[in-house]
């Protein structure tokens, strides 16, 4: 493969990492911007999205694929209700290091409870290996462009639910102040258990891609939050477009810098970039949120 | 008997962990979630000096600097951020130094570990002995409470909790926030430092798998449900913590359960920090005259 082909190939991988990361990091803003705090908890509906799907896959349901991705998507959407049930919601007023020793707990306890279940070791779903297709010298497999499609259709949802549809509008004034939206009317008891079932369901569509694309294990969300908070940081912290750029500069950043430094770190790039970021502003990108 | 010692000493070794933690989190209120990385810091650089021929002295106060010059140097930018960030930022501080020490073989040795670290020998006399060694870490564990007492409870520690409570207040009363802040998170750094140089000579073997997530969630742990903000609570957690971790350890299971005991034990304490935040963020000792649930 000559050089060039060979830096389009790795760019190429950086955007399908970063589509993963900005689905993952969409869903940690958007629940950031309506209930103001970071879910330490977002890596483990990840991870959780990721081990449902290998649960409907294996004994004793057998699922076929297609089959048993609208199951896992669904559990996972549960999951996150529940999560807002028993934790966050007895602690909606609660002060900031409260809530987030809580999300902490959390997710240790549903990380560990999936090494209780499958053990630590990093599993696959068994799907049969594809050869990869060339398109314009660039090899693609198959979940490589289901990451692409789907990444896609899920921005379009998004921006249908956003923007287009009452709930979108009833969340987005939330985000933007809770109080004022109570007053005004608007149902925020629907509306945050609409962030959390999207969240949710962000997050298990990217873990699932990951793990089609590479394996799972119980650490893929510790590893994957700290992206996702990167990616969240770059793009502002509650803008849903930022947080798209941000996923998709970090994968590139990393499948990038993977060039020049030893591949060992190639999971601390994201953690240097915010540091960068940090040390310049807070917000760069995409610009500070009218709060 | 032997068990007992031993627990003693992973108590104080703890003990000094969680009041280094408690300084930042309980009395300053910054979001460490990536404390274990000083206390690595702290095992490495005593680890390293010591096995390349330095006594311990040299190893302990090195382990203590470095710490502390590595948390001074990580407080530059992560103190840019407020509260969940500033979790964040010190979270991915923690997976990072793991990678380094993972990745830089030629000084780490990598995953491999490093294995036979001299016992403590301060002028001629060597601890290498369990109540030997129990007597060194708890003169430890006792010095760094006075200190910590010390400074806790003199004007720069009430300026603490102040900028803890009410930052904007604490500016208008002449307190730079972001001074105290960073002088808190070197304070803390160095005596995490310390328990990992005690931890480090008393394991006399440490890899990176000592020093991952699950260690800060245990200080952690031990740090909320003793009481933080409190002197006492941080030494009642790390007793009643390590107690329930290391007896678990000695239980004779059969081998088929051992796997899953691990999990089992992250899940109860995962439980443990939910349960308290939602029934009883103050913990077992209760902050006096301090904010709560507010």
């Amino acid at each position: 493969m000559d050089s060039i082909s060979y830096y389009l190939q790795t760019a190429l991988n950086g955007i399908l990492a970063g589509c993963i990361y900005a689905l993952f990091a969409m869903g940690l803003t958007l629940i950031y911007g309506v209930l103001n705090f970071v879910n330490f908890a977002h890596g483990e509906l990840i991870m959780w999205g990721a081990y449902f799907l290998f649960l409907f896959m294996g004994e004793p349901f057998g699922l076929p694929l297609y089959a048993a991705i609208p199951p896992a998507l669904a559990l996972t959407g549960c999951l996150g209700v529940a999560m807002d049930f028993s934790v966050f919601r007895p602690l909606r007023w609660a002060n900031r290091l409260t809530l987030l020793i809580a999300a902490m707990g959390l997710s240790v306890f549903l990380r560990n409870a999936a090494q209780f279940f499958w053990g630590a070791e990093v599993r696959t779903y068994g799907l049969e290996v594809s050869a990869g297709t060339r398109f314009f010298g660039l090899y693609l497999t198959m979940p490589q462009m289901a990451i692409i499609l789907v990444t896609l259709l899920c921005v379009g949802a998004v921006y249908l639910l956003f923007f287009r549809s009452r709930l979108g509008k009833s969340m987005r004034a939330l985000s933007d102040n809770l109080d004022l939206a109570r007053i005004s009317g608007i149902d925020t008891k629907r509306a945050i258990l609409a962030a959390w079932v999207i969240s949710a369901v962000l997050a298990a569509i990217g873990g699932i891609l990951l793990a089609l694309d590479t394996n799972l294990s119980p650490e893929m969300g510790i590893i994957n939050l700290i992206k996702a908070f990167a990616a969240t940081l770059i793009g502002g912290v509650g803008n849903l477009w930022g947080a798209l750029l941000g996923g998709l500069l970090i994968g590139l950043a990393e499948n990038l810098g993977v060039l020049f430094i030893s591949p060992g770190y190639k999971d601390g790039i994201a953690f240097v970039i915010m540091v960068i970021i940090l040390l310049a502003r807070p917000y760069v990108i995409v610009g500070e949120r009218s709060d | 008997m032997d068990l007992l010692l031993h627990l003693a000493v992973v108590v104080a070794i703890y003990s000094i962990f969680a009041l280094s933690l408690n300084v930042e989190i309980g009395y300053t209120g910054l979001f460490n979630f990536g404390h274990v990385a000083f206390f690595a810091i702290g095992a490495y650089t005593s680890a390293l000096l010591t096995l390349s021929g330095a006594p311990f002295a040299v190893g302990l106060l090195a382990g203590l600097a470095a710490a502390g010059v590595c948390g001074y140097l990580l407080s530059i930018p992560a103190l840019k951020l407020q509260g969940d960030y500033f979790g964040i930022a010190t979270l991915g501080f923690g997976e990072i130094l793991r990678m380094v020490v993972s990745n830089e073989v030629w000084l780490t040795k990598g995953p491999m570990g490093l294995p036979g670290i001299p016992r403590p020998e301060i002028l001629g006399f060597i601890f290498d002995t369990l109540p030997a060694y129990l007597a060194l870490s708890a003169c430890m564990a006792l010095t760094t409470f006075a200190i910590l007492a010390f400074v806790v409870l003199s004007p720069f520690g009430r300026a603490l909790k102040a900028v803890r409570d009410d930052e904007t207040a604490a500016e208008i009363l002449g307190k730079n926030a972001l001074r105290f802040k960073i002088k808190s998170f070197v304070i803390g750094s160095t005596f995490a430092g310390l328990a990992g140089v005690l931890w480090a000579h008393y394991t006399t073997f440490i890899s990176p798998g000592d020093f991952t997530l699950t260690e800060t969630i245990l200080v952690l742990l031990i740090v909320v449900m003793g009481g933080k903000g409190t002197l006492p609570g941080p030494v009642l957690g790390a007793v009643a913590l390590i107690f329930f971790q290391e007896s678990v350890r000695f239980l004779r299971l059969p081998p088929e359960w051992t796997r899953l005991l691990g999990p089992l034990q992250q899940m109860v304490f995962g439980l443990l920090l939910v349960v308290l935040m939602v029934f009883r963020p103050e913990g077992i000792i209760r902050e006096r005259g301090g904010r709560h649930g507010d």
